[in-house]
């Protein structure tokens, strides 16, 4: 890490303490709210079971199902802002995780493959692969025009090397300003070479879009 | 519950709705019999079929915040002035559309369904044309109701 510069280090620091908000905040929702709400739904469901008359129980069973929808809202924005996954199973499995939700979402097929033997990285990194990701994918779901994705993970002893591709309708990679400061493209740039990495964009209009990440790997010390 | 796809006087009603008003695009969500599931159960004038795999999340999105709301909503000019994110509104971006117009459908006075009106181009649909979807809209009520509970 000390290769990066003093300006570098500064948005490295700026990122984690975000990301680490947002986890909080994923994880709050998750165990605490979405808890609490899990109680109140199995005692409103006791009490729609013992009621006997006709229009209350109605009621109480349209209160569960509003329950039960919040519930389901939340468990979705905690995958969206940190899949729990993340920290406990790793970077494939929350992939896999976000993929689901990501169809369901945006109705838009991810094939995701991993060749080779998934190896450990750093929760940071983790945490910038899946953001980098996330941000292509919804790229896709706003400008690709496209039913289909695809996403490989391939492991080496060094590196884990990421592409993402669509068959979409593409785009001209040199008349996008990747320097403007509030371009995902740019900040995707950034945020692989904080890793230490990299990311190559390529893009062809009629044919679709590539993105190549690439992440150092390091054994766990 | 008979598939609402193959109820021939649902579809039929949606097809004539597209029709009258003359917009390119109608598609009727509806909350699944078991849990809260709510999905696009049919579509016309669709240029893919990601809206069979689209689940409407609760409160999100056009179809979820008229769920979520009972109230009927329109956007003329999408993604301009749209508040949130791009991405919240996934059957826009799936259709390409650019202009909307979506009531809720209410089963015993609650909202579990959506139909929704669009186009790929700026439009501002008319009182007549709102008027329009919302007769359909409780005439679809009525048809479904048999098949709902
Ligand atoms: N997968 C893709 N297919 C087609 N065009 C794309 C794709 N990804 C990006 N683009 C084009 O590149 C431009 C820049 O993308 P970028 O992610 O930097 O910005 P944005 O998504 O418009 O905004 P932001 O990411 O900041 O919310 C987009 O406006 C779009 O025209
Ligand atoms: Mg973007």
């Amino acid at each position: 890490m000390d290769v990066l510069n003093s300006k570098q280090q500064i948005s490295s620091y700026i990122i984690n303490s975000q990301e680490e908000e947002i986890k909080r905040i994923a994880l709050e929702l998750h165990e605490g709210v979405g808890q609490n709400l899990y109680s109140i739904l199995t005692g409103l469901q006791f009490i729609e079971a013992s009621e006997k008359e006709p229009e209350m129980k109605n009621y109480v069973r349209e209160m569960s199902q509003l329950i039960e929808k919040t519930i389901q809202e939340i468990r979705l924005l905690s995958v969206e802002l940190h899949p729990p996954t993340l920290t406990t199973l790793g970077l494939l499995p929350a992939m896999k995780s976000y993929i689901k939700l990501y169809t369901s979402t945006f109705g838009i097929l991810v094939d995701l493959e991993s060749s080779g033997k998934e190896k450990w990285i750093s929760e940071k990194n983790r945490i910038t692969v899946f953001r980098v990701c996330q941000e292509a994918l919804a790229n896709i779901a706003k400008y690709a025009d496209t039913s289909n994705a695809k996403i490989n993970f391939i492991w080496s002893e060094s590196e884990l090397i990421i592409s993402i591709d669509d068959f979409g309708k593409g785009f001209q990679p040199d008349e996008t300003d990747f320097n403007h400061p509030s371009s995902g493209l740019a900040a995707m740039k950034e945020r692989m070479l904080l890793t230490g990495g990299q990311c190559h964009i390529s893009s062809k209009i009629g044919e679709g879009t590539s993105i190549v990440l690439s992440l150092p790997l390091v054994s766990r010390e | 519950m008979k598939e609402i796809k193959e109820m021939r006087a649902v579809t039929l009603m949606c097809d004539q709705l597209m029709e009258k008003v003359g917009c390119e695009f109608v598609a009727l969500a509806m909350q699944n019999e078991v849990g809260p599931d709510v999905r696009w159960h049919y579509a016309s004038g669709n240029l893919n079929d990601k809206y069979k795999r689209i689940s409407v999340r609760f409160g999100k999105g056009i179809a979820g915040k008229i769920i979520s709301s009972g109230s009927p909503m329109m956007m003329t000019d999408f993604p301009k002035g749209v508040i949130g994110k791009v991405t919240d509104h996934p059957i826009m971006l799936a259709e390409k559309l650019v202009s909307t117009y979506a009531v809720p459908l209410f089963f015993n006075a609650i909202p579990k369904g959506v139909l929704l009106i669009g186009n790929r181009k700026t439009t501002t649909f008319s009182e007549e044309d709102q008027q329009r979807v919302r007769e359909t809209g409780q005439a679809l009520e009525q048809i479904l109701k048999a098949q709902i509970l």
